[in-house]
């Protein structure tokens, strides 16, 4: 069979090849929100905590955290969070542990910040 | 063996003269109970006398009184022996039901008073040797029958049905009369054997008339379309061993005479006379069950059914005189068989499943079939026994019905045999119209059994719903019955066959069981099939589903949830099938028969979900009242009015008559 | 009605899960699944239905959607377990022979977007024992195929080595 035709047909195949390989397009998917933990303030993980529409974030002492079951990848952290919160591209997030997508992130900012 | 049979026969008739006088004791239980015992054994009697009647081929002479107007002779034909057989099993049956449905009164003295001489005038009836004998026991049966159904004569429409029986019974009575009457004059002997002997020297013109008279007179008794509207007017008001009697037995006498006439006072008709014959049975056979189909009530839905059954009974005679007359005897012999063997079947199983519909009606209060439901777990004895009789009705192996109806199928299919290619096909077409009966009498009654007594409740009143002093043993004793009529087919085949001899002359005995116990219709070559052998099939193929059922048992213990309703809150009773909506496909597939007229109420036309409950209401149009009856009621009344000014109530008028009278006379007898 | 009082795990504790591990790899290449949604906008919904479209195609890797909880591996359930579909749940939750697993999809299932009130639970894991979660609103296709593929046991779950903290140290 001629090559053009054999590339062709390969090319054609708009299955993905998940999970031998991952789409290219899928890097634009929306994700959980990452974080800057040197740039997060108290005050500013409250504003976040407060407007996040999941319930997704939360401040216990100096730590940030964020259930990854709860976020809907609304972005609104993303806006709001300056440089601080970037999309983490991380959309595969299934787990059998519940307790596992609870993550932790130390707030930094705000101890370099509070020394002059 | 003469001897013995006619002792058995003044046994039985003695005994339910007895049991009739017995009765008026029974506004006491010890009455009821002394009279059902005689009227038992006078069935037992009867039974047996029967039995060894077809057997033995021959019976005995009695006579009663001499002289006037012929005496009453009575002569036990083989003819007769199964139906006396029939009579003799639902009498027993019957007496066995009697005294836990009826309950100690003075209504029920009378009944059973009634019912007894009833039963002794049908035997008389059946043994009847002269024509007068003949006319007045049928007579007198039909007046009994009459008062049987009048059992409730206060409640509402019990006195309408009664009527519309007693008047077609007496429509009927006439033709028959008439009939009677052209043979003995022609033949100018009131004696059955010697018009028999004589009636070949009869013009044929009076001979087929007094054939057709017959037939049509007969029919009003057997229920045949378009004379049959007295069967589910009568018999839901009667009592349900009323129902059964009538059912069981008195339409088959209609059938009984048709025969009488078709083989033994007229034998060798000429064709026509069978293809008429099957073409009122035919068309009896589709319509009764298509009129079943769409009925709600438990025992007008069985009266349909009897009519469906009578008109196969009667195809099968009909077919018989066909073929006999076209030099096939061995198939009309055969097809005799078949019919005397069907009338039997059909009296046991269709007795047993009106006996039953009066323990659901008497345990329920209903017999509205749409307000029964899930009874097999509230009357268990009787969801079995109404089980055998609806799998024999059904025509399904191995019980009775699927015998007969097969042995039927069989006969009609050798149409081809005939040299007349236009009788093969109207054979063929009567066959596909007893087809097409047998696939509905199936649909019918999976429709009869399940929505009564499977699923859930419908009513309270089925809900709670109780087996206790029920009568089971007589409906016990027919299902038996059914049971060995089936599976012990070709020994009661063997009896038929003697009685065909004695009746058409031939012996098909070797062309009907072969030595395997196998029955083939009169041609060895055709067919062949073994009722015994299919029973002990089936029962030893069941062992089949039960061992893999138990080798398939799960080795761990297993969880059982709850079936899986796609996860609603409860099953309702209204979510159900009911019997309107069951026979829908019929309904609409045969709405030009029907002509429903269908009405459809709301509470008000809001949007689906708040508009209340909706009203349905389906009726079909009765096309024979409103276009036989009803016209030939006007015209009889148009002419009763033109004869009114007759008799005018004016004495001078009168006067007027007897002298125009005399003077007529006068000028007669002087000239 | 609260998860526990259902549970056929009994007291073999970690044994059982160990035991309902190897009982879904069994499944690995056929596994039926059935969707029951309690209350869901549907969205999760359109992406469950999108994995039978050609892109995305379950069967290529043995799974199989069927509408009968009796011949059900998975229980895929979405929503926020809306009390009156409590009946529903339970129902196809006992209607489905073990050994069997539940997956609660999306972020409202997960115990997002609606606290528990007088109306819903609020997370799919109050009513049945949930063994995967899959977050997202909705999530992808692709998340459902990863999840799915977990259950089965033929890829490891991402998120439990996945740090959000950009300047971690080691990361960046």
């Amino acid at each position: 069979m001629a090559f053009w035709f054999y590339r062709g047909l390969r090319r054609g195949i708009a299955t993905t090849r998940y999970p031998d390989k991952l789409d290219p397009w899928a890097r634009a998917l929306p994700s959980a929100p990452s974080f800057h933990s040197a740039h997060l303030t108290s005050e500013l993980v409250d504003r976040l905590s407060e407007m996040c529409p999941a319930g997704a974030l939360a401040r216990v002492d100096r730590e940030l955290v964020v259930d990854l079951g709860r976020c809907s990848a609304c972005g609104r952290c993303l806006d709001a969070g300056g440089g601080a919160v970037q999309p983490s591209g991380e959309f595969l997030l299934a787990s059998a542990d519940r307790a596992a997508l609870v993550k932790r992130v130390p707030i930094r900012g705000e101890a370099r910040h509070g020394r002059q | 063996m003469t001897d013995a049979i006619g002792a058995l026969a003044v046994t039985a008739a003695g005994a339910w003269l007895a049991a009739a006088i017995a009765a008026l004791a029974a506004t006491r239980r010890i009455g009821l109970l002394a009279s059902c015992l005689l009227s038992g054994l006078g069935g037992a009697a009867a039974c047996t006398g029967g039995v060894l009647l077809a057997v033995h081929g021959a019976g005995p002479t009695l006579s009663l009184g001499t002289g006037t107007v012929g005496g009453a002779h009575f002569h036990l034909a083989p003819l007769a022996a199964p139906f006396i057989a029939l009579l003799g099993l639902v009498a027993g049956a019957i007496a066995l039901y009697c005294p836990r449905y009826h309950a100690p009164a003075r209504g029920t003295a009378v009944y059973l008073g009634v019912y007894n001489l009833a039963l002794l005038s049908s035997l008389a009836l059946l043994i009847a040797a002269n024509v007068v004998a003949f006319l007045v026991a049928w007579e007198t049966m039909a007046l009994l029958c009459y008062l049987m159904i009048l059992r409730h004569h206060d409640r509402a429409g019990v006195a309408d049905s009664a009527f519309l029986f007693i008047a077609l019974s007496e429509v009927g009575f006439v033709l028959i009369v008439l009939a009677f009457a052209i043979l003995a004059t022609r033949t100018g002997s009131l004696d059955l054997a010697t018009i028999a002997a004589r009636a070949s020297r009869v013009h044929a013109g009076w001979r087929s008339a007094a054939f057709l008279l017959a037939l049509f007179g007969f029919a009003f008794k057997a229920g045949l379309v378009p004379f049959h509207i007295w069967l589910p007017a009568a018999h839901p008001v009667a009592p349900a061993d009323g129902s059964a009697f009538l059912s069981g037995l008195i339409i088959k006498l209609g059938v009984y005479g048709v025969a009488l006439f078709g083989f033994t006072l007229l034998p060798g008709g000429p064709a026509w006379w069978g293809l008429v014959t099957m073409g009122f049975g035919a068309i009896s056979a589709v319509l009764g069950i298509l009129y079943a189909l769409m009925e709600r009530d438990l025992k007008r839905f069985l009266a349909y059914s009897s009519i469906e059954n009578v008109g196969i009974i009667v195809t099968a005679l009909g077919a018989a005189l066909t073929f006999t007359a076209y030099g096939q005897r061995a198939i009309g012999a055969f097809l005799l068989i078949v019919a005397l063997y069907h009338t039997v079947n059909h009296g046991t199983y269709k007795t047993l499943l009106f006996l039953e519909a009066g323990v659901i009606e008497h345990t329920t209060g209903t017999r509205d079939l749409d307000r029964l439901g899930g009874l097999i777990r509230r009357l268990p004895r009787t969801a079995v026994i109404f089980l055998i009789g609806t799998v024999a009705i059904a025509a399904l192996p191995p019980l009775n019905g699927f015998v007969s109806e097969w042995m039927l199928f069989q006969g009609l299919f050798q149409g081809f045999r005939i040299s007349s290619h236009l009788v093969g096909i109207l054979i063929v077409i009567a066959g596909a119209l007893i087809a097409l009966t047998g696939g509905l009498a199936i649909n019918a009654f999976a429709r009869a059994y399940g929505i009564p007594f499977l699923g859930m409740p419908r009513s309270g009143q089925a809900a709670h719903a109780s087996e206790s002093h029920q009568p089971v043993s007589g409906p016990a004793l027919l299902a038996g019955a059914c049971v060995f009529l089936g599976i012990g087919a070709p020994l009661v085949l063997t009896a038929l066959d003697r009685v065909a001899r004695a009746t058409a002359g031939i012996d098909i005995h070797a062309s009907l069981i072969v030595p395997q116990l196998g029955v083939i219709p009169a041609h060895t070559k055709f067919s062949e099939f073994s009722p015994t052998y299919l029973a002990a099939f089936m029962l030893a193929i069941s062992a089949v589903p039960i061992l893999i059922y138990l080798a398939g048992r799960p080795l761990a213990r297993s969880r059982r949830p709850p079936v899986w309703d796609g996860g609603i809150l409860a099953f309702r009773p209204r979510m159900q099938y009911t019997a309107t909506t069951d026979a829908n496909p019929i309904r609409v597939t045969f709405e030009p028969l029907y002509r429903p007229t269908v009405h459809v109420e709301r509470a008000s036309d809001d949007p689906a979900g708040r508009s209340g409950p909706v009203h349905y209401r389906f009726r079909v149009t009765p096309i024979f009242e409103k276009y036989l009856y009803r016209p030939v009621i006007r015209l009889v009344e148009t002419l009763a009015n033109l004869a009114r000014p007759i008799q005018s109530g004016d004495v001078n008028l009168y006067l007027f008559y007897v002298f125009v009278v005399v003077v007529i006379a006068y000028a007669v007898y002087a000239s | 009605m609260v998860a526990n009082e259902l549970q056929p795990r009994g007291d073999l504790g970690e044994l059982s899960v160990e035991l309902r591990r190897r009982a879904l790899r069994l499944f690995g290449r056929s596994l039926h699944i059935r969707t029951v949604d309690t209350g869901s906008c549907a969205v999760c919904e359109s992406e469950i239905r999108l994995l039978a479209a050609p892109h995305y195609d379950l069967h290529r890797l043995g799974f199989f959607f069927t509408p009968a909880p009796r011949h059900a591996d998975l229980l895929m359930v979405t929503g926020p377990a809306v009390r009156a579909a409590d009946n529903l749940l339970l129902k196809a939750y006992q209607a489905t022979p073990d050994p069997k697993a539940v997956i609660a999809v999306g972020a409202c299932a997960l115990g997002g977007v609606y606290p528990e009130d007088a109306l819903i639970h609020g997370a799919i894991d109050r009513v049945v024992p949930v063994d995967v979660f899959v977050p997202g609103c909705p999530p992808s296709p692709l998340a459902l195929l990863q999840g799915l593929l977990v259950t089965v046991g033929r890829l490891e779950d991402r998120v439990t080595a996945l740090s959000l903290d950009l300047d971690a140290e080691g990361a960046g």
